[in-house]
């Protein structure tokens, strides 16, 4: 207790700026280390596409902090098991974290749902398989485009601009599509040169979206020759995964997922393809 | 009988001579003898006044002062002096100074205030100044060392003496000269050398005493106004104080004061305001009791914090009547460190209970609360966003605010509308007198202003800052543009062209603009105008317009444009009538509008035009759009029922009219809010004053009715003062508080996160609440402060946002998730402040602890991200010559933050992978201690002052500054990303070392 009769004013000053500085030296030596929790949830990925085997991959998250120890189960041990229309079926592990069952082939319009224990919890997914695109057009087949060059310098004269390719499907109940484009010959001939940067990969896609239609530009061909391009009926939780959760310390949360005490992707989908060729003039 | 006759006659001539000698000869004897100034004062000595006719008045008449031989005192030069029995001299005033010996500047020196004094500062102009020197060792260069020709007609002395009774002629047209020393009184004022002459008193006729008779009245009612002397400035809070009593009041935001029961009219009145001397007022029967106008000049060297005036020889406490309250004003920050800009909001937080290590926000953290819960102010109107250049500035030019009163919590029914605190700001009225101007210019910006008075009755001040690419602007805009945007338009159509050169010309920039416009149609009277605009453009685009055209025999042209451009900004504008119905009823109305707009524009922008000539333009990207409009009316009251009764009361009524919307690509509308309402309200509060002043009881009650609940809110608020002696007060304050538009955060990867101003609609945005209890106790002397303030806040239906995908596949497109919760606050401020002295400041300490909780999050308690345990702040100034000094430390311990528990990548159908993180614990780490110092030095630059080789008036001055003394690398926010399978952790950081250099002009 500061007694304020003492003899001077500036006495008080003194003893006042020790008592401030000493509170703050005895809270600044409690520092502690302080450690992120970690709970071992697993990852699973598997996208269920017509024709293909059910597939299901399942992971561990990599511990921020090195500290922090798995849980005992096997990643290739588990009793991994999906129910395809009331039908369970328990699938084999191929290792990795991979388990398959080679008698089911995903087909269109089914429901799976799938289950296993993993660190003591119950993880649960439910997805189903939604419809082919309809009706889907594109306006054209080959677009033609100039070779550019501009390390001399811009042409000129003015470079010819194909009108953009437009695709459009029908969506009446406003799902979600995905449209990628993939560039499938075996060497790649560039349409442009790339300078300095490394060179585009063969591939480029659209974002998520519920619209009917999709463009593309001809200054997203990277390539010469025949692209193709998917059109993919996606529902919500794949979408879901282009909305990036935030990777600064002031807003990460838990990214969205459609999993039970599990995290990743469990969905299904269905895809239709065009064919497109990129020519030289 | 002829004889008797004669002798009669004789007798009756001789008995008349003699009567009427008598008669003549009865002149006045008596003279008067006064004393000048305080023991210890330079200007100490006793002098004597006579006039003939009898007449000890000073007012419309000559006067002639007399300076006696070496070491005679003023009696022996009045008894030894022939002058004054001149008939030519019959109504002059002598007045007999005594020859106190030593150099001639000794002997001469103390003329000019004593002169000063008695005319009332030359009432009556110099015309019929007179002076006649009888000390032999003074000649013509002396006199002119003072320049006493400036305060006397004529000056007699043994070198020119007068040759006859015209040398003091009286000039009967000469008596209303309104003297050109206006001119030299504008403006702040120093004396080179070592003894200061009491500025006071040289400036203030009314602080000594003159008269020295008995009063006259009693118990009656003292109102009046108080201003700045040099500018007419009237001075908002300042303190007037009953010497020798508890008794005083402060000025409201005009300038006004009504001191009810004043004992006698011959009190002597302490009056204070921050970054002026404090001014004793000896009252008298000749001063007016209406209108009394009360003139303070302002003081070179005085930094005083809180409202308190201190006399000089008795510790005395002016009462505090309002609760957790800090005052500002710009003489104080033009002193303080700072980076690039002397800011008005960046000096708060070197007070207790604001946060200041939070150097991104300009807004303020007041006691664990955030900047949306804090009310800005300004003039009467809202001001929605208070920063510029992320953050790091705020819109407010330091040139234009006369004022600013910070009300941590617990702040009267007067304010409402939001949770924590309120800031309010008083621009300038500008010079009442003389135009003035001057200008500001360092490494971030320049600032211009000018003060124009046109007439007697209208003032206007206007204020322009622009920033400019310098130095400072680029390293603070590309630290925090980068790290605002946490990834880049990879997801987006990208142009593919990246062949094509880009030029990205990033133009940035922000300004503000401030005016102000008085008239005073009478002396009850004020309309005032007040419009501010503070602009930030961040503009990051890239424009390929310059490409060729490309054209001529094609299929088709297109173009595009890739912008990055954020504009935000505030406009506000008020139109304010203030009138002073009568001496105890005081009213003001405001009616204001402020608009607040925030565009976002992360888009590339592509024209194409196809072959058949049809042009189409789409848009890519990201389009967010924020504005809100306030359209308000307030009036205000003031009522002095009694001396121990102050009644405040008002209505008010605000109309919203906020548009949010958010859209990705030219089609897709992701949020699209409109909101229009009507805040409407009354309140009312009582000052009680008991006891002398002891105990100062302030209840009230605010009501507010909502449109959009179609609810009322009621608000009581108390608060309480106890001086349970002169130097001991114990206070505390409760209430209720509620708010209706709040700020929201939304989380966004490609933009950083924005905050959008949206209303409650009483449902997913509920309107928020707020409970504080305040307590606490000061012991204050002369010189030290020491004070200590615990308070506690408990916040109801907060609200956080989030927009995300909705997972579930049954599917439905971008979801509005809004999140309640509640949290608290609760700490306790230290606070010890040295307040005179060459060597001043404070000293800080806060332990303070901010939680919340979210359902959504945990269903715990978590700390809320602006929590900060221990603050500990220090902040010195030193005064010597020409020279101030200022050096601030702040320590806080670290924020918290969440870090990941685990990472995971997914591959997507396109085959490229997408990493995601997982948390536990939200805010459950902490960021390193923050810490930095900063010091500044300032050179007064001074001119010399018209009429007085001694003076010197500031004409401006070069201040140095270094930000981050000592290169701390303090952690803003740390960032994640997956390398060679594990989880990279970066650190952002804040700015480090940074110098300033500022150079400052004006006119006067």
């Amino acid at each position: 207790m500061l007694h304020f009769h003492l003899n001077s004013d500036s006495m008080q000053a003194r003893i006042s700026i020790i008592v401030f500085l000493s509170v703050i030296i005895l809270v600044s030596s409690c520092e502690k280390e302080e450690v992120s929790e970690f709970t071992d949830t697993p990852i699973i990925e598997s996208y269920l596409q017509p024709g293909d085997y059910l597939n299901i991959k399942v992971s561990r998250q990599i511990p921020f902090s090195s500290e922090v120890s798995y849980s005992s189960d096997d990643i290739d041990n588990l009793n991994v098991q999906v129910t395809i229309n009331d039908i369970t079926h328990t699938l084999q592990p191929l290792g990795n974290g991979n388990y398959i069952d080679s008698s089911l082939i995903v087909s269109e319009n089914d429901n799976y749902n799938l289950s296993f224990q993993f660190n003591s919890k119950n993880v649960t997914a439910y997805t189903y398989v939604p419809g082919k695109p309809t009706n889907v057009t594109q306006s054209a087949t080959q677009i033609t485009i100039e070779r550019i060059d501009t390390s001399s310098g811009f042409p000129s004269g003015g470079l010819t601009m194909p009108d953009p390719i437009e695709i459009t499907w029908s969506n009446p109940d406003n799902s979600y599509y995905l449209i990628v484009v993939e560039n499938i010959e075996a060497t790649l001939d560039p349409i442009r040169d790339f300078g300095d940067n490394a060179p585009p990969g063969n591939f480029f896609r659209k974002q998520p979206s519920n619209n009917s239609s999709e463009e593309i530009r001809s200054m997203e061909f990277q390539y010469y020759g025949t692209h193709r391009i998917i059109i993919y009926h996606v529902l919500p939780d794949y979408a879901a995964l282009y909305n990036q959760s935030s990777t600064s310390s002031q807003n990460l949360s838990n990214p969205s997922t459609s999993i039970t005490n599990g995290y990743g992707i469990f969905t299904g989908l269905n895809s239709d393809t065009l064919i497109i060729d990129v020519k030289k003039p | 009988m002829i004889k008797l006759n004669h002798k009669i006659k004789t007798l009756l001539a001789s008995l008349t001579i003699l009567f009427l000698a008598n008669k003549i000869s009865a002149q006045n004897t008596e003279y008067k003898e006064y004393e000048f100034n305080n023991h210890g004062n330079v200007c100490n000595f006793r002098y004597i006044c006579y006039a003939q006719n009898g007449d000890n008045t000073f007012g419309k008449r000559p006067y002639i002062f007399i300076l006696g031989k070496a070491d005679e005192s003023a009696l022996e030069t009045f008894q030894s002096d022939t002058l004054k029995n001149l008939t030519h001299f019959y109504n002059y005033m002598f007045v007999y100074v005594p020859n106190r010996g030593g150099t001639a500047n000794n002997k001469l020196y103390c003329f000019e205030s004593l002169t000063s004094m008695l005319t009332m500062h030359y009432q009556y102009g110099k015309e019929n100044m007179f002076l006649s020197i009888y000390d032999n060792f003074i000649n013509e260069t002396d006199i002119n060392a003072l320049s006493l020709h400036n305060v006397f007609k004529t000056i007699a002395s043994s070198q020119y003496p007068a040759t006859s009774t015209d040398d003091f002629k009286e000039n009967l047209a000469a008596y209303d000269a309104e003297s050109e020393d206006e001119e030299d009184n504008l403006g702040t004022f120093y004396y080179e050398e070592e003894e200061k002459v009491n500025q006071e008193l040289a400036s203030n006729p009314l602080s000594s005493k003159t008269y020295f008779g008995s009063p006259k009245t009693f118990k009656f009612t003292l109102s009046g106004f108080i201003k700045d002397k040099s500018t007419g400035e009237a001075l908002p809070f300042a303190n007037v104080l009953i010497k020798g009593t508890n008794t005083g009041v402060t000025t409201n935001a005009d300038g006004y004061f009504t001191l009810p029961k004043v004992p006698s009219d011959t009190i002597v009145l302490l009056v204070s305001y921050i970054g002026y001397a404090t001014t004793s007022i000896y009252f008298s029967p000749l001063l007016p009791k209406n209108n009394f106008i009360i003139e303070l000049a302002p003081s070179s060297n005085v930094l005083k914090q809180v409202t308190i005036a201190a006399a000089k020889e008795e510790a005395m406490l002016a009462k505090r009547e309002v609760v957790s309250v800090i005052k500002m004003t710009p003489k104080q920050i033009e002193k303080l460190p700072n980076i690039g800009e002397k800011d008005v909001l960046r000096s708060l937080q070197l007070m207790p209970g604001v946060s200041a290590s939070q150097e991104s926000s300009s807004g303020l953290y007041v006691r664990g609360g955030t900047p949306d819960q804090n009310l800005v102010l300004f003039d009467g109107f809202t001001v929605y966003h208070v920063d510029h250049l992320y953050g790091f500035f705020s819109a407010f030019n330091a040139n234009a605010v006369k004022d600013i009163q910070l009300y941590k919590g617990g702040f009267e029914s007067r304010f409402g509308g939001r949770l924590s605190s309120v800031t309010e700001i008083t621009g300038k009225d500008g010079n009442q007198k003389k135009f003035n101007a001057g200008t500001d210019l360092s490494l971030l910006s320049v600032n211009a202003w000018a003060e124009i008075p046109i007439g007697e009755k209208f003032s206007s001040i206007i204020a322009v800052r622009r920033s400019y690419k310098g130095f400072i602007y680029n390293k603070l805009f590309d630290k925090y543009s980068k790290s605002s945007s946490t990834s880049t338009l990879t997801q987006q159509d990208g142009p593919g062209g990246r062949r094509f050169s880009q030029n990205a010309k990033v133009t940035s920039y922000f300004y503000d603009l401030n005016g102000k416009f008085t008239y005073r149609p009478t002396q009850k009277n004020i309309i005032t105008l007040s419009i501010f605009n503070g602009t930030d453009k961040l503009d990051n685009s890239i424009d390929n317009s310059n490409a060729p055209s490309f054209g001529g025999n094609t299929n088709s042209n297109f173009s595009f444009s890739s912008n990055d451009l954020t504009k935000y900004g505030n406009i506000g504008s008020s139109l304010k009538w203030s009138r002073k119905w009568t001496d105890r009823f005081y009213g003001n109305t405001i009616l204001s509008y402020s608009n607040f707009y925030s565009t976002r524009d992360r888009s590339t922008e592509r024209t194409n035009t196809n072959s058949s000539g049809e042009e189409t333009t789409s848009k890519n990207g990201l389009l967010e759009d924020n504005d809100l409009k306030d359209y308000s009316l307030k009036s205000d009251y003031q009522w002095d029922i009694s001396s121990f009764s102050q009644l405040q009361f008002g209505i008010f009524g605000t109309q919203y009219d906020i548009n949010y919307t958010y859209s990705q690509n030219d089609t897709t509308t992701i949020i699209d809010k409109k909101n229009k309402a009507i805040l409407a309200g009354a309140y009312l509060q009582n000052k009680f004053k008991f006891f002398n002043d002891k105990l100062i009881f302030v209840p009230g009650i605010r009501a507010n009715y909502f449109e959009t609940t179609k609810k009322y809110y009621y608000e009581p608020r108390a608060s309480l003062t106890f001086n349970i002696t002169d130097r001991i007060s114990l206070k505390g304050a409760t209430g209720k508080y509620y708010q209706f538009a709040n700020v929201i955060t939304r989380e966004d990867i490609l933009s950083g996160s924005k905050q959008f101003w949206l209303l409650s609609d009483g449902k997913n945005i509920p309107v928020s609440s707020a409970n504080h209890y305040i307590a606490g106790l000061t012991y204050e002397t002369t010189n030290y402060l020491f004070s200590a303030e615990a308070y506690y806040k408990q916040v109801q239906n907060l609200t956080e946002y989030s927009l995300r995908f909705n997972p579930s596949p049954m599917g439905v497109k971008y979801d509005e998730n809004f999140f309640s919760g509640y949290g608290f606050a609760k700490g306790i401020e230290l606070l010890m402040q040295k307040k005179m002295g060459k060597l001043n400041g404070w000293v800080s300490y806060t332990l303070g602890q901010a939680r919340n909780h979210f359902d959504v999050y945990t269903d715990t308690y978590f700390p809320a991200n602006q929590d900060v345990t221990h603050e500990f702040k220090i902040v010195l100034l030193y005064n010597w010559k020409r020279w101030d000094f200022s050096a601030t430390w702040i320590y806080a311990t670290g924020r918290p933050y969440t870090a990941p528990s685990g990472a995971y990548s997914v591959t997507l159908l396109d085959g490229s992978s997408q990493d995601f993180y997982t948390v536990t614990a939200k805010n459950g780490l902490r960021l390193p201690d923050y810490h930095r110092a900063d010091i500044s030095a300032n050179y007064k630059l001074l001119a010399p002052a018209k009429g007085d080789s001694k003076k010197r008036r500031e004409i401006g001055y070069i201040g140095f500054s270094i930000f981050n003394l000592y290169n701390r690398t303090n952690t803003w926010y740390k960032t994640y990303s997956i390398e060679s399978g594990s989880v990279i952790e970066t650190n952002v950081n804040y700015t480090g070392l940074t110098p300033n250099v500022t150079l400052s002009f004006k006119l006067r």
